[in-house]
């Protein structure tokens, strides 16, 4: 049957928007590797590159999560606050019965518990998302160092440590998570109704919410998911590490905002992807990864991620569809 | 020629005029894309004189009213001050020859006092360099209210007053800098009575002192209370400019209407109504609707007509549930609905927003994302999205609806007005709705594509929906709609059958004061 | 000539007078009596004076981003700024000997920053917690970086004057935070620039179209910041008698309690500088009850978030009724 067609048939095949994202983002990571193995001996060894792919897949766990919540239009600043909380919790468990699976129970409830009351505060009482969850950071490390009481966990079964420090086929374990996190994570984004509810909600609320969408639920349900990602990364990190303290993942939120944002997802929400985090994830890893191998002071790597994730949000201000979007 | 004298044994508070007027516009024009806003319009306006502006919807009076401020400047025409030809670019123009407009927004701040908002940026400077003279800023704000005979503290917090008195002073900021012409845009339509009265002895008060009043109202009542010389648009011309002595509300009326009759958007057919699809008792919401009864049937297009800020928004987000609704009764085809939007959608409601920009669509979502926005849920009752069905689904309203665009994977912002809400209204299609909620369906389109969406949503119809339109430019209602409700502040005061269906008589129903 | 005002004031002859009296009045004392019938050693003279000596340092810091919320903004670089504009400051006097150059380098540091975030929010329109979290972020690392992870000891002791002595009987940083306070108090209520800020945060068109420069006034209420970090960072080395890289990270925090508590709001502009004096001192009691009840520091920090979060649910909830 043919039919005279008043528009162009969809192509099958189109360099959309997100696509070119990710080639300008493939090509940094390209420039940044051809740059580091000039300037250091060390970069391209074997060793150091699955270092850089398992330091990169424990910063994309939290980041994948909190891309979901970017994606509403909302900002999570407590996902380091929750890895440390869940670390602790499910080191705890594991310790005491010797079942990671119970720990990992009890680390993801923890989060996506955290992840609730995050969702709640900014749903139900209307607290903008930024202060909610900055508060949300403190109260939840108050938590976490009072229940430590300055005090180290240590000694994890080893099938557990596995999942941080083992590898298989010769790539380290968390790098295979980290792919299956991709891929859940952007079939969740991109493959499921409620990813197409969150792309509308960051794009424009109040249309979403005219068009029958439950803005309110969909919010809640990115927070916990967030925090549930930060209870799966903390197990991560605590297979890694051998050991828990309070003070884990206090270091970890600003890399994981930078790596959501060098990733390409606009902070105001609508855009952006979860593959994008993850080349965010990389990209970050391997400047982060340079600087060590160059003996840049450790320290500069702070002021790096708060400048990088800066100049971010000033690219996506300057370039971004959205200023010619809002006439 | 000394007008204000003639009329001084009607008037007995009229100034007597000068020989030239204190602003005077002649051959004034404004085109936007598409649309002749303001042609060829000349207006005098004279010190203590109140110049009451009037005109349906789209008349031009904002335009107008946009160019006296400076935020618009002409086309064509010439502006006099005091008889010397002048430019006004903008605001602060205008403000350098003694023009304040008051719009329904105030400019006011308000976590501060009565006093800092009237002279925000102009405050007296103090002793010490850097300060500022508190009790002088007070005394001087106290001087201007005072003047209009208003005893507020200067020193409240603005967010305490009430509209009425805020109103009031942004007026009395606009005289703190020495306005002789006040534009007023509506100002009575958020006051109670008994504010109005006060805001009347105010503006008496003002021409006494030589002040002109550009007065902009729907309701004729003020227009034959206050003015002294009422001046008519329509369709961005000047009909006419007369002495409330000279004519009646009828009258006026009459002169508001009177298009040439345009057979364009005349809908060929008028369907069999069907079943009851809408049936609304008793409406009421906090945003200001009480009482609503309203029937929408299968295959017809009703119209919910009446002047800007009388209700009818309110009305279909009420319905929609966009809005809270404190009490009523809806039936869609005879089902209660409860709850809010999303039980409306699951319902087959669908609404078209005032401001599909804003509201309607997101706009760097693509085509085809916005079009199966709401309907993700009927297309994937398993929740998993596949792009192949939704593409489908979107290329088939593209061409059902004629949406004019080379790929649905185009972001939406790219596509012209008419073709952006042909996907608001393709985006309701897909998701089954059978009672539609447009709100200004043809708000900022070109003409032909108006004339698309007026056949789209006749399609609707003829197809066994049921449509509830809200139009602000009357002769669209008359010639789409089967029948009509008018509204007034709030509360439906009328319907017009078919056959009573007419610009005239929507405007006397939306208008009447009694 | 009728009177007008009256029409427009029906919650104030309704409502009651406990509507009428601020929350943070109420936690402040609620507090304060909790602490003394079960906490012992909280209600000595000793002890009392010390919660208000400590609370000064916090109020340097909270009144500036009083003005800062008023704007609907938020510095969370604040306390890194302190804590580098301290170590700037030790690692200046150390050498020279010099208090006046070493207050001018950390307060050049701290405008610095201030002015950069001012910048970052006014121009590009950079979200202000994106801003100030990378601000944090640089002026962390700086601290680590300038010291080395040292603290900076061995200062001349002449230095403990600053928080431990006395001006005619009253304790040094007393007379700084009054001053400071008093300096606010004038800035707010008899200056153009006071007068602007709540406009940035209530109406920030109204501003534009009144003629005025609104971008300058965000940067100079941020930089503002940074000047007070400067000048609470000469107490905050006094009091320690050194500088830490780590010493006021986090306190940005408190003075953010602080104002939310004392009852100015993240929109609108409204702000009440005097309540943020008594979100200091209500935090300050808290802390001080806690402390002495020997409850970690970590906890203290969970415990104020919650008071925070329950001001602003108290606030959501008189709002709701007016």
């Amino acid at each position: 049957m043919t039919t005279v067609e008043t528009t162009a048939a969809s192509p099958r095949f189109v360099m959309s928007g997100d696509l070119t994202q990710l080639f300008y983002r493939l090509a940094a990571i390209g420039l940044i590797c051809v740059a580091l193995s000039f300037l250091s001996d060390a970069f391209l060894t074997t060793n150091n590159l699955l270092n850089v792919l398992r330091q990169a897949s424990l910063v994309f766990f939290m980041a994948s999560g909190l891309t979901l919540v970017i994606l509403t239009g909302k900002i999570d600043l407590s996902v380091g606050a929750t890895v440390g909380l869940s670390a602790c919790l499910a080191a705890t468990v594991i310790k005491s019965t010797g079942s990671p699976w119970l720990g990992a129970v009890v680390g993801i409830g923890a989060g996506s518990l955290v992840g609730l009351a995050n969702g709640v505060l900014v749903t139900r009482l209307r607290i903008p998302s930024f202060i909610a969850t900055y508060g949300s950071l403190w109260i939840v490390q108050g938590i976490t160092y009072y229940y430590m009481a300055g005090q180290t966990i240590y000694g994890f079964p080893p099938g557990f440590r596995a999942l941080g420090s083992g590898y298989a086929l010769g790539i380290p374990i968390p790098v295979y998570l980290m792919a299956g996190f991709l891929l859940i994570g952007g079939f969740f984004a991109k493959r499921t109704t409620y990813g197409q509810q969150i792309y509308a909600i960051g794009a424009n609320s109040v249309a979403a919410r005219l068009s029958g969408i439950p803005v309110n639920s969909r919010l809640v349900l990115v927070f916990i998911m967030s925090g549930a990602m930060a209870g799966l990364a903390s197990l991560v990190f605590l297979a890694r590490l051998n050991s828990a303290e309070g003070d884990i993942g206090e270091s970890l939120t600003l890399p994981t905002i930078a790596a959501v944002l060098i990733g390409g997802t606009s902070l105001f929400g609508g855009i952006g992807t979860v593959s994008g985090t993850f080349f965010g994830a990389l990209i970050l890893t391997l400047i982060l990864n340079g600087m060590n191998l160059l003996a840049v002071n450790a320290n500069w790597q702070p002021p790096v991620t708060g400048a990088i994730i800066i100049f971010s949000v000033w690219l996506d201000l300057a370039t971004s569809a959205r200023s010619q979007a809002s006439a | 020629m000394n007008v204000s004298i003639a009329d001084a044994s009607v008037r007995p508070d009229a100034v007597p005029a000068p020989s030239t007027p204190l602003l005077e516009l002649r051959g004034i024009a404004k085109s936007f894309p598409g649309v002749r806003a303001l042609d060829d319009v000349s207006l005098p306006i004279w010190p203590g004189e109140i110049h009451m502006l009037v005109g349906e919807n789209g008349a031009g009076k904002s335009s107008l009213m946009k160019i006296l401020c400076g935020a618009y400047r002409a086309d064509q025409g010439e502006i006099y001050h005091h008889g010397k030809r002048v430019e006004i670019n903008s605001p602060a123009d205008a403000r350098n020859f003694g023009i304040a407009v008051i719009f329904q927004e105030f400019s006011l701040v308000p976590y501060l006092s009565v006093a800092q908002n009237i002279f925000l940026g102009r405050e007296f400077v103090g002793r010490l360099p850097g300060t500022i003279d508190r009790k002088r800023i007070d005394a001087e704000a106290k001087r201007v209210l005072t003047s209009l005979g208003s005893n507020i503290d200067p020193g409240m917090p603005l967010h305490r007053l009430g509209v009425a008195h805020q109103q009031i002073v942004e007026i009395a900021k606009a005289l703190s800098q020495n306005a002789r012409i006040l534009v007023m845009d509506e100002p009575t339509s958020a006051l109670s009575s008994r504010e109005t009265e006060h805001l009347f002895d105010m503006m008496r008060r003002l021409k006494q002192q030589g002040v002109a009043i550009v007065y902009i109202s729907h309701r004729l009542a003020e227009v034959f209370l206050l003015g002294d010389r009422i001046t008519v648009l329509r369709d961005g011309r000047k009909v006419g400019s007369v002495l409330p002595s000279e004519t009646s509300p009828a009258g006026l009326v009459q002169m508001m209407v009177g298009r040439k009759v345009d057979t364009t958007y005349a809908r060929p057919t008028h369907n069999e109504a069907g079943p009851v699809a809408l049936e609304v008792k008793g409406l009421c919401a906090p945003s200001g609707i009480a009482g609503i009864d309203i029937e929408v049937r299968a295959g017809e297009i009703v119209g919910l007509c009446g002047l800007v800020g009388s209700g009818r928004s309110e009305v279909a987000r009420a319905i929609f549930g966009a809005d809270r609704r404190s009490s009523g009764e809806i039936r869609i085809f005879g089902k209660p609905l409860v709850g809010d939007v999303s039980a409306a959608a699951r319902q087959g409601v669908g609404f078209i927003p005032e401001n599909r920009k804003q509201q309607g669509l997101a706009l760097i979502r693509t085509v085809g994302d916005n079009i199966v926005l709401a309907a993700l849920e009927n297309l994937f009752p398993k929740r998993i999205f596949r792009p192949a069905i939704a593409r489908k689904a979107a290329d088939a309203i593209i061409r059902k609806l004629r949406i004019v665009t080379p790929s649905s994977l185009r972001p939406a912002q790219v596509l012209s007005g008419g073709n952006q809400q042909k996907i608001v209204i393709g985006k309701w299609l897909v998701a089954g709705a059978r009672l539609f909620l447009l709100d200004e369906p043809t708000r900022g389109i070109d003409v032909g594509a108006k004339e698309e969406i007026f056949a789209v949503i006749g399609d609707l119809v003829a197809n066994g929906a049921a449509v509830l339109m809200i139009d602000s430019e009357q002769s669209e209602i008359v010639h789409v709609c089967d029948r009509a409700y008018v509204m007034r502040e709030g509360r439906v005061v009328g319907h017009l059958a078919r056959h009573e269906l007419s610009e005239a008589n929507i405007l006397r129903l939306a208008m009447h004061h009694d | 000539m009728t009177d007008y005002s009256v029409i427009d004031q029906p919650a104030a002859t309704k409502a009651s007078i406990l509507a009428r009296v601020p929350g943070v009045a109420f936690m402040l004392v609620l507090l304060f009596v909790a602490f003394a019938t079960t906490t012992p050693g909280f209600t000595t003279l000793a002890n009392l004076s010390n919660v208000v000596v400590q609370s000064t340092i916090l109020l340097i810091i909270a009144l500036p981003m009083t003005l800062i919320i008023m704007t609907e903004g938020l510095d969370l670089s604040i306390g890194a700024v302190l804590t580098l504009t301290s170590i700037i400051f030790a690692s200046v006097l150390l050498p020279t000997g010099s208090y006046a150059l070493a207050f001018a380098a950390s307060s050049v540091v701290g405008i610095m920053f201030g002015a950069v975030n001012g910048w970052l929010i006014a121009v590009p329109r950079i979200p202000p917690f994106v801003a100030t979290l990378g601000t944090l972020g640089i002026a962390q690392g700086l601290c680590l970086i300038v010291t080395d992870g040292q603290s900076i000891v061995g200062l001349p002791p002449q230095l403990q004057w600053l928080y431990g002595g006395t001006i005619l009987g009253i304790p040094v940083p007393l007379v700084m935070a009054a001053l400071a306070y008093l300096a606010f108090h004038g800035i707010l209520y008899h200056t153009r620039f006071g007068t602007y800020v709540p406009a940035l945060g209530g109406n920030r068109e109204a501003l534009r179209q009144a003629g005025v420069n609104d971008s300058l006034v965000l940067v100079a209420v941020y930089t503002l910041g940074g000047f007070m970090a400067g000048i609470a960072a000469m107490l905050l080395t006094a009091r320690m008698n050194s500088a830490h890289p780590t010493a006021a990270i986090g306190m940005e925090f408190d003075a953010i309690a602080a104002v939310a508590v004392g009852g100015t709001q993240f929109e609108r502009g409204n702000g009440w500088l005097f309540g943020t004096l008594l979100g200091v001192v209500t935090i300050g009691i808290l802390r001080n009850g806690l402390n002495l009840l020997a409850i970690p520091s970590s906890v203290q920090v969970s415990c104020v978030g919650l008071l925070v979060i329950l001001a602003l649910f108290v606030d959501g909830l008189r709002s709701t009724e007016e």
